[in-house]
C-alpha cells in the first residue's frame, strides 16, 4: 500500500495545486456610468436579484432559445444595455471586465461567469433601448405584404 | 387570393396603418407573435432558393449573414464559420452549370438532432433547426451526421459578438433562419433582404404553412425540390432550377 | 496452472517508479496538449470543419474497442467456462477498465466544452447513439468493478460466473454501440451500414487479445514468472480465429460498399484513389494489420512466444490505421450533396478531398490517454492482488 499512497501523493501535487487568488477586500468602485445607476429598482426586488439573478437568467435561457420567448424583463441582453456603464466619451464599457457590474461581484463570490465566452458584454446599440434587429425601409414593406397576407 | 383592386385597397390602409400603428405599440414590433407568446407549430418556416435567379460571383446573401450573426473569420478558411456559402454546380447528363447558396436546410427529420447527446441541437416547433449553445458541449456529432455540411464549428476564443447572435468557441452552430429577428416580428431573413437589395430575388422566406405567403407562392409556381430526397429528411429549403 | 495463487507484482523498485514516472511524464504532457487545446480553441489542432473528429477519436475508439476485446480472457472463464483462463480473468478485467477510462477520457478532453461535462451526464437525449453510449461506458464500468470484486473477494465469489456473464453481454453490446456510432450515420456514404457493428466487435477481439497478451508479457518479464504454454497455443488459435475474422468482415464491409452504386465512389477512393488513406488501408490495416500476421502466426506451429509478440504489436498498429482510415478516410471524402451534379466550386471546400494533418497537441492528448491506462494499470497490480502465480 506504500506504492498507492506515494502513487496518489504524486498525482494530487501534480494536479492539484492550482493558482489561489482570494479578493483582495479592497472596496469596489465601478468606473464608469450606467443606466442602471438612475433607477430606483431592478426588474425584481433587490435582494431578490443579487442572490437569484441567475435563476431568472435561467429560466429565460431556456424559453428563449427553445420557445422564442422574446420578453425584455428578464432578457439577457436587456440587463446588459441596463447595467453596462459608459466612461467619459460614451464608450461602453465591457460589463465583465475587471472592477465592473458582473465581473466584480463574481470575482469577489470565486464564481465564474461562463455567459461572455459567447454572449456579448457590451450593447450592440449603446443608445438602443431594448430591441436588437435592425428594421428599415423593406420592413415597412414587409408589413404590408404581412397585412395583405393575413387573411 | 389577392386581386390587384384588393391589393391596392389594402396596401393604402396598410400605409395609414404603417404609420399610426407603431405609435401604439411598443418599439416597432409588427409581430404576428407577442414576445411573451411561444413559438407554435402554426407557423413552418422555411426558403425557397431560385438558382435560376442566383448570380456568379455574387455573395451579397453570405457577407448580409456574416454581418447579421457577427460571424468575422480569422482568415483560416478552413476552420472559420459559415453558416452560408455560394456552390456553383455541373449537372452531369446535361452540363447545366447553376450556383446557388447552401445553408442549413432546416430538415423536418434532422440527422443532427437524432445524433446530439444532450438534445442542444433541437428543431423548435416553428421547423427552425438550431443549436441550444447552452447545452452544447462540443463532440460535433452533429457536424458527422449532417449530410450539407450546415455546421460549423467555433475553433477560437471570440470577442466583439453581435447581441443578437451570441456564438462562443467549443460550440457548434449554424444558419438558424435569423430567429431573433424573426422572433421580434421581422419577415425576412438577412440573406432574403441582401438578395432583393442586390436585385436578384433568389431567397424568398416565409412561412410555409400559409398558402399565401411569399415563399410559398414561390414554390407553388415553380415546383422545387428538396437536395438529397433520398434520404428522405423533409427539409424546409427548397431549391428551383438547379 | 491448477493451484495458483494472486500475487501483487514484485518488481524491483527502480523498475516500478521508472514506469511510473515515465507514464506520469506522458500524462502531463497529455494534461497540458489538451489545455492548451481548450484554451486556444481547436484551430491550432489539424482538425477543423471537414474533418471533425481527428487523431483524438482514433486513440480513443481504438482504445474503448480494446476495453471490450481484453476481457476476451475474462469471458472465456466465465461465460465459456474454460478453466484455463480463470486465474487470468482478474486481470482481463481490470485492463478493460483501464482502457475504458482511457478511452472516455481523452474523448472528453477533446470535447469543445469539456467543462461541461455535468451536461452531457445529465441532459440526454435518448435517440441519440452517443447517449446510449454513455450509459454503455457507464454501465460497463459498474459491472466490470462489480465483476472485479466478486472475483477477488472469496465471500462473494460464487457471483462471479453470473457477473461475467452480465459482463460479457454487455460488452458485445457495447462494441455494437461504438460501432453505431459510425453506422447509424447516412450522411456518410463510407458509414452507413449496420455491418460496422460486428466489424467493430471482431476488431475488439482481435485487438483485446492482442493487448492482453502484450501486456502479459510485460508482466511476466516483470514478475519473473512463465505463461503456461497452454495459454500460448490458446491465444495464438484465438489470434488465427479473429484474424480470420476480421479479414472476413473487412471484405464484406467493402464489397456491400462497392455493390450499392451510391457508395462505389467512396469504397474505390479508399481502396484506390485515395492517396495517404488507401497506404493507410493497404499497407496498415489490411498489410501489417492482417495479413502479414496472419501469415507470421499461420506458420508458427510450435506456438513460440517471439512471432506471437510480434504478430500482437503488428495487430495493434494495423488496428490503429483501422480505426484511423474508417474515422479519417470516411470524413476526408467530400459528402455528396448534389448527386446529380459535379460540384465546380465552393468556398466549404465541398469539391474536394479534405486533408489532415494532425497536431502534436492532439497526439500527446492521444498518447497521454493510453498512458493513463497503463499506469493504473500498473499501479492496481502493485497494490492489488491481480497476478495469477503457481504454487
Amino acid at each position: 500500500m506504500k506504492h498507492l499512497k506515494i502513487s496518489f501523493l504524486i498525482f494530487i501535487l501534480s494536479v492539484g495545486i492550482q493558482n489561489v487568488s482570494s479578493h483582495d477586500g479592497s472596496p469596489h468602485v465601478t468606473t464608469g456610468k450606467s443606466k442602471a445607476d438612475s433607477q430606483e429598482a431592478c426588474v425584481e426586488p433587490t435582494e431578490l436579484m443579487r442572490k437569484e439573478h441567475y435563476m431568472f437568467l435561467l429560466h429565460q435561457r431556456d424559453e428563449t432559445v427553445i420557445d422564442g420567448v422574446r420578453t425584455k424583463k428578464h432578457s439577457f441582453a436587456n440587463c446588459i444595455d441596463c447595467h453596462v456603464s459608459y466612461d467619459e466619451q460614451g464608450k461602453a464599457i465591457p460589463i465583465n471586465a475587471e472592477g465592473q457590474f458582473c465581473q466584480e461581484c463574481h470575482v469577489k463570490t470565486a464564481t465564474n461567469i461562463t455567459c461572455f465566452s459567447c454572449h456579448a458584454a457590451e450593447p450592440r446599440f449603446p443608445q438602443h433601448s431594448g430591441m436588437t434587429s435592425k428594421m428599415n425601409s423593406n420592413d415597412i414593406n414587409e408589413l404590408v405584404k404581412h397585412i395583405n397576407n393575413d387573411k | 387570393m389577392i386581386n390587384r383592386r384588393n391589393f391596392l385597397v389594402k396596401s393604402a390602409s396598410a400605409l395609414a396603418i404603417t404609420f399610426v400603428v407603431p405609435s401604439l405599440l411598443s418599439g416597432k414590433a409588427h409581430a404576428k407573435k407577442p414576445l411573451a407568446q411561444k413559438v407554435t407549430d402554426k407557423q413552418s418556416w422555411g426558403i425557397h432558393v431560385d438558382a435560376g435567379k442566383c448570380v456568379e460571383g455574387c455573395t451579397a446573401c453570405v457577407d448580409a449573414c456574416n454581418e447579421e450573426n457577427g460571424l468575422t473569420g480569422f482568415g483560416r478558411p478552413e476552420t472559420d464559420s459559415q453558416w452560408i456559402r455560394k456552390v456553383t454546380v455541373k449537372n452531369k447528363t446535361t452540363d447545366k452549370i447553376t450556383t446557388m447558396p447552401m445553408m442549413c436546410q432546416h430538415c423536418e427529420n434532422p440527422p443532427c438532432c437524432d445524433v446530439c447527446p444532450t438534445g442542444a441541437s433541437f428543431k423548435r416547433v416553428d421547423g427552425i433547426v438550431m443549436v441550444n449553445q447552452h447545452t452544447c458541449i462540443g463532440c460535433r456529432y452533429c457536424m458527422m451526421a449532417c449530410p450539407f455540411k450546415a455546421r460549423s464549428f467555433v475553433h477560437e476564443t471570440l470577442t466583439q459578438q453581435n447581441t443578437n447572435a451570441p456564438r462562443g468557441k467549443g460550440c457548434v452552430e449554424s444558419c438558424n433562419l435569423c430567429v431573433n429577428r424573426i422572433d421580434h416580428g421581422s419577415e425576412t431573413t438577412a440573406c432574403e433582404d441582401a438578395c432583393n437589395k442586390a436585385g436578384h430575388s433568389a431567397i424568398t422566406f416565409g412561412d410555409l404553412k400559409n398558402p399565401s405567403s411569399k415563399v410559398r407562392l414561390a414554390i407553388d409556381s415553380n415546383s422545387p425540390r428538396r437536395l438529397r430526397n433520398d434520404l428522405n429528411l423533409q427539409q424546409k429549403v427548397f431549391y428551383s432550377n438547379i | 496452472m491448477s493451484e495458483y495463487t494472486l500475487q501483487k507484482l514484485k518488481t524491483c523498485r527502480y523498475a516500478y517508479w521508472g514506469i511510473f514516472l515515465f507514464l506520469g511524464f506522458l500524462i502531463l504532457l497529455g494534461i497540458a496538449s489538451s489545455a492548451y487545446m481548450e484554451h486556444e480553441g481547436h484551430y491550432v489542432t489539424g482538425m477543423n470543419n471537414q474533418i471533425v473528429w481527428g487523431l483524438p477519436h482514433i486513440f480513443a475508439v481504438t482504445l474503448i474497442v480494446i476495453a471490450s476485446g481484453v476481457l476476451n480472457i475474462a469471458s472465456m472463464s466465465s461465460a465459456f467456462n474454460k478453466k484455463l483462463y480463470k486465474p487470468l480473468a482478474p486481470l482481463s478485467a481490470l485492463f478493460a477498465i483501464a482502457f475504458l477510462i482511457a478511452g472516455l477520457i481523452i474523448l472528453v478532453l477533446d470535447l469543445g466544452r469539456p467543462d461541461r461535462l455535468i451536461v452531457a451526464m445529465t441532459t440526454y437525449n435518448f435517440k441519440s447513439i452517443f447517449a446510449w453510449n454513455i450509459f454503455l461506458y457507464s454501465g460497463f464500468f459498474v459491472i466490470l468493478s462489480i465483476y472485479i470484486w466478486t472475483m477477488l473477494d472469496f465471500n462473494v465469489s460464487k457471483y462471479s460466473s453470473y457477473v461475467g456473464k452480465l459482463a460479457f453481454g454487455w460488452r458485445i453490446i457495447l462494441t455494437t454501440g461504438t460501432g453505431s456510432i459510425f453506422g447509424f450515420l447516412v450522411a456518410r456514404e463510407a458509414y452507413s451500414t449496420a455491418v460496422l457493428a460486428p466489424l467493430f466487435i471482431v476488431m475488439s477481439l482481435l485487438y483485446g487479445t492482442a493487448v492482453f497478451y502484450l501486456l502479459l508479457r510485460i508482466i511476466s518479464k516483470l514478475q519473473n514468472i512463465n505463461i503456461p504454454d497452454e495459454i500460448v497455443t490458446n491465444i495464438r488459435r484465438l489470434m488465427i480465429i479473429f484474424l480470420l475474422a476480421n479479414i472476413y468482415f473487412l471484405i464484406l464491409y467493402h464489397i456491400t460498399n462497392l455493390y450499392i452504386s451510391k457508395q462505389v465512389a467512396v469504397t474505390t477512393f479508399i481502396l484506390l484513389e485515395g492517396g495517404n488513406y488507401t497506404t493507410m488501408f493497404w499497407l496498415g490495416q489490411v498489410g501489417v494489420g492482417l495479413l502479414i500476421p496472419l501469415l507470421f502466426e499461420l506458420t508458427n506451429k510450435e506456438n513460440r512466444n517471439f512471432p506471437l509478440t510480434l504478430t500482437s504489436i503488428m495487430t495493434l498498429i494495423g488496428g490503429f490505421f483501422a480505426v484511423a482510415v474508417i474515422i479519417i478516410g470516411g470524413q476526408a471524402f467530400p459528402l455528396n450533396i448534389f448527386p446529380d451534379h459535379t460540384i465546380i466550386s465552393s468556398s466549404f471546400f465541398d469539391n474536394q478531398i479534405h486533408s489532415y494533418s494532425p497536431s502534436i497537441f492532439e497526439f500527446g492528448l492521444g498518447i497521454g490517454g493510453t498512458s493513463l491506462a497503463l499506469i493504473i494499470i500498473l499501479v492496481l497490480i502493485t497494490n492489488l492482488k491481480f497476478i495469477p502465480t503457481k504454487k
